[in-house]
């Protein structure tokens, strides 16, 4: 029943309505959400050239563009407050993965001045990745299907596949069967996860099972991390001045049933083969109290809470701080 | 400091909320629009979305929310007597009082669930169910003070108020308590003449030229004892509403020779004769408060709210009799308008927030358009996203051309554009619009378009400042409120008698009454919309243009729906309409959208089957 928020794009999939002033209804009660010219969710008109301030674009993907807080309550706007004249221009994507975020880079932001880039990888995001088509739930709380752009990894590097996606809705029972295993229904095992969701079990039954949500990360080899990882380098190269990559973790790492030591591992390698910053937020996340870190996601749904997007910002704002010191120095 | 108060209006007919500012009305919806329920009576959470969006604001910037009624009283009368609720209001008031919480509790438990919050206040007020009938008349009038009459069926206990706003606020001096009630006397004949209650009324209304009032002194001899001072007394012997679910008796049908008619059979002379008596004695039942209210008041001008005051008919009389030398209606008379009133009710009552005048000398509703508007760039995500082929024309005086050119060509138009009205009435935000000079216009929108029975005529929109060459109307009626004669020398006279006898009402309908065939009713009136170019600049503009191709600065007018369906929202809710009737042309904000164009629309299951007839 809320608005409608995105709209087609012929190279990123979508993006959102430019010039949005919208409430979205949530089980918190709703958050407000703005939209600027370029159709990104951000108080700020995007500027080329840089004025006074210091500014760092922001990549991610609902997770940064904030679904379920008001613009004021993120992550990304709470940087402002927390380093001195910083302005932080938010080109996160709801529902999209970190190839559609390069895509956008590539799109809007490759001629607008900035002293950071930050890239926030939502972990599970590697799924995206790889898939060609996408659920979404659209405004009307329907399951929509939708085609996505994707690159693929051959010997002479990345290669752009699906654009202009198709527009429209897809149905899965059109897809051939080989296309249909590259759909991304937003989580592995959808029935599973919903079974235990109805048996209220789902944290123990992650305890137990110590439940990796993201065995992509497992092998540094794994395809489909070296995608993940190709994407990353080759946008990392393309930006060329600072960039701060931020792994943004699954609440199964922050509330401990998960272990993150592969994803954290892959990671890491990255920056140091690309020479990228690296900023982990998890030890910083898990080192809250077991209460308050439930608290950082809703009761049902699973994006951050306003308290989520304060701790991520306080964890961040010093990595950022010390990164454009040194670039300023 | 600002002071931000939402008002939400639920649990019985039709909910609502409404947002005032500093004493400004911000937003006001209702919330069959967002939930596509006609009449919605469930608690209007998507219409507090929208009026917190329209704000910008988050919920807990909201100095207070308040409930327009007090459901202690209103509990209290719908255990004594069940009918008056209807049934899922009844189920949730009954969920409400089996709740340990208690009622006023209980709404606050929805209200913090709604909204994540209950504001600053950390709860919810509540006002007295006439009091928001009476501020929503009151405050936003343009009336610096005002005799107040507020008549409904019911709300709470009361049924009847009349009293007097100023400087000093509001102040309700008599009530006519339950069951005497003249919306419910109304309501009474709408069920037996087979007609909806609570939303058929409209049709009951329509239908009255078509009769003779011979039933009016049986009515006034058995019915009603209506005396001098307008107050009155039903007799309930012949109503059902106190202790059945039916609004009428076997005494009743005794009276009017029979049974009441089936929903959907023929419309016979003795409906037509009903609504005609009934309607003879509504208006002088309002015409003695009216002289009531101005002797008591001592003020020059009324200002009216509650479902009675939709009541266009007996308004225009009361205008035309001189009592007041001006009145204000309230549009959203219902319900629905006591989440405004509520609103208003606090703002100027218990925050203080001073009473805004218009400088113009006009209301401060803002046309009634109070409700989302959608983008060009919103309108252009969805249809490109569907891949439905449109035209946009950016320049407005362009646009309007090309669309008063398709109404003079005969075509049928859905037109979106700008706020939605708050109220029941389409003013040309949500609105089908057609050429009025068309003698089968009125059967062909109402079959082809509105899937309705079509003995109702439609209402015009014309441009304020030429109302008097086709009405004899010399204020404003923005709102559609108030039904003027047609110019004499525009009405084409016909022989009354074979009128009366004849029971084909269609072959009455095809007759040309004037050179504004569509509009004109069969007692040559006409409900009418002056558009004034502040409240509504494109929809002003559009007849403009229709009036320089034709001469004609009149069009048709009627509400963006199908029958039984809540007026349409969103584009995505305008064009599902469009595609689903034999509309022509389509206008969403600057783009335009023609049938002919159009993919097949395919939908699952069959639509008719989701509405009801009122
Ligand atoms: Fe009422």
């Amino acid at each position: 029943m809320s608005r409608q928020l995105l709209e087609y794009h012929s190279v990123i999939g979508y993006r959102f309505i430019p010039g949005l002033k919208a409430r979205v209804e949530h089980e918190a009660g709703g958050y407000l959400v703005r939209t600027n010219g370029a159709g990104f969710r951000c108080d700020r008109e995007f500027l080329p050239a840089r004025g006074p301030s210091r500014r760092a674009l922001l990549f991610g993907d609902s997770y940064t563009a904030g679904d379920g807080v008001s613009n004021g309550k993120r992550y990304g706007d709470l940087l402002e407050t927390m380093v001195p004249n910083l302005e932080v221009y938010n080109f996160g994507l709801s529902g999209s993965g970190t190839d559609q975020q390069y895509l956008a880079y590539r799109e809007f932001a490759r001629g607008i001045e900035r002293d950071l880039v930050i890239i926030a990888v939502f972990v599970e995001n590697i799924m995206r990745v790889n898939a060609r088509y996408r659920f979404f739930r659209n405004e009307n709380n329907e399951e929509v299907l939708y085609e996505k752009p994707y690159f693929s990894l051959g010997a002479e590097g990345l290669t752009l596949h699906g654009v202009p996606p198709e527009r429209r809705p897809l149905r899965e029972m059109d897809l051939p069967p080989d296309a249909r295993s590259r759909i991304d229904a937003g989580g592995r095992f959808a029935s599973l996860r919903l079974l235990a969701r109805r048996l209220g079990i789902k944290d123990l039954a992650q305890r137990i099972t110590r439940y990796n949500p993201v065995v992509e990360y497992n092998r540094p080899d794994d395809p489909r991390w070296l995608l993940m990882r190709a994407l990353l380098a080759e946008w990392i190269r393309e930006i060329g001045g600072p960039v701060l990559v931020v792994p943004v973790p699954l609440y199964q790492f922050i509330e401990g049933t998960s272990d993150p030591s592969c994803y954290q591992a892959r990671f890491a390698e990255l920056a140091r083969d690309t020479g990228c910053h690296l900023h982990d937020p998890l030890p910083d996340l898990k080192a809250y109290p077991k209460e308050e870190r439930r608290a950082f996601r809703f009761a049902r749904d699973v994006h951050y809470t306003p308290a989520g997007h304060r701790a991520l910002a306080a964890s961040l704002a010093p990595a950022v701080q010390s990164i454009l010191d040194a670039a300023g120095s | 400091m600002s002071t931000t108060i939402l008002g939400i209006s639920s649990f019985y007919h039709d909910s609502a909320a409404a947002l005032v500012r500093d004493g400004e009305i911000v937003a006001a919806a209702q919330e069959e629009r967002f939930s596509r329920k006609k009449h919605d009576p469930r608690f209007p959470r998507h219409a507090i979305n929208y009026c917190l969006e329209e704000a910008f604001i988050e919920a807990d910037e909201l100095d207070a929310i308040v409930f327009y009624d007090n459901p202690l009283l209103t509990w209290d009368r719908v255990v004594k007597n069940c009918v008056m609720a209807g049934e899922p209001a009844f189920e949730q008031f009954e969920k409400a009082a089996a709740s340990i919480l208690g009622i006023k509790l209980w709404v606050q438990d929805y209200a913090r669930r709604t909204l994540g919050c209950l504001g600053r206040s950390g709860r919810v007020l509540f006002t007295d169910h006439h009091f928001a009938h009476a501020a929503s008349a009151f405050y936003p009038s343009p009336f610096r003070e005002a005799a107040i009459l507020t008549l409904d069926g019911v709300g709470e206990w009361d049924t009847t108020a009349i009293g007097r706003g100023d400087d000093d606020g509001i102040e309700l001096a008599q009530v006519i308590e339950y069951p005497h009630s003249l919306g419910l006397l109304y309501s009474a004949f709408t069920y037996f003449c087979g007609f909806k209650v609570n939303s058929g009324e409209y049709k009951l209304m329509g239908l009255a030229p078509y009769g003779r009032p011979v039933y009016e002194r049986i009515i006034r001899d058995n019915l009603i004892d209506l005396k001098d001072d307008g107050s009155f007394r039903l007799n309930m012997e012949y109503f059902g509403y106190l202790d059945s679910f039916r609004m009428t008796n076997e005494r009743f049908d005794a009276l009017f020779g029979g049974p009441p008619r089936q929903p959907e059979s023929r419309i016979t002379r003795r409906e037509m004769d009903l609504a005609m008596s009934v309607q003879a004695v509504l208006e002088d039942a309002v015409l003695r408060l009216a002289r009531h209210a101005r002797r008591e008041s001592g003020a020059p001008n009324l200002v009216m709210a509650g479902g009675v005051a939709l009541n266009c008919v007996a308004n225009g009389k009361l205008l035309r009799e001189g009592i007041f030398d001006h009145i204000w209606i309230q549009p959203a008379s219902g319900d629905a308008g006591g989440a405004l009133g509520a609103a208003l009710m606090a703002a100027h009552g218990y925050f203080g927030s001073p009473r805004r005048m218009s400088p113009g000398g006009r209301d401060t509703l803002k046309g009634s358009y109070l409700g989302p508007a959608y983008s060009s760039a919103e309108v252009r995500a969805f249809l490109e996203r569907h891949g439905y082929p449109y035209e946009r024309i950016e320049d407005p005086d362009g646009r309007a051309r090309t669309v008063a050119q398709a109404l003079a060509d005969g075509k049928v138009t859905g037109f979106l554009s700008g706020r939605m009205e708050f109220g029941p009435r389409a003013l040309g935000a949500r609105s089908i619009i057609g050429d009025p000079r068309s003698e089968t216009m009125q059967s062909t929108m109402n079959l082809k378009i509105k899937y309705r029975e079509s003995f109702r005529p439609f209402a015009p929109s014309c441009l304020a400042e030429n109302a008097a060459e086709y009405f004899d109307l010399d204020v404003e009626s923005p709102y559609m409120l108030l039904v003027a004669p047609v110019r004499e020398e525009r009405c084409i006279p016909f022989d009354r008698e074979a009128f009366y006898n004849n029971e084909d009402m269609l072959q009455i309908i095809n007759q040309a009454r004037s050179d504004l065939p569509a509009i004109t009713h069969v007692d040559f009136s006409a409900r009418v919309q002056t558009v004034h170019p502040d409240d509504h600049p494109d929809y002003y503009r559009l007849i403009r243009a229709f009036r320089e191709i034709t001469g004609f600065g009149v069009i048709i007018n009627t509400s963006f729906n199908v029958r039984g369906e809540p007026i349409v929202c969103s584009p995505a809710d305008a064009y599902r309409c469009f595609m689903r009737t034999e509309m022509d042309l389509l206008v969403l904000e600057d783009c335009l959208l023609w049938k002919s164009n159009q993919p097949a629309f395919a939908e699952a299951g069959d639509w008719r089957k989701d509405y009801e007839l009122d």
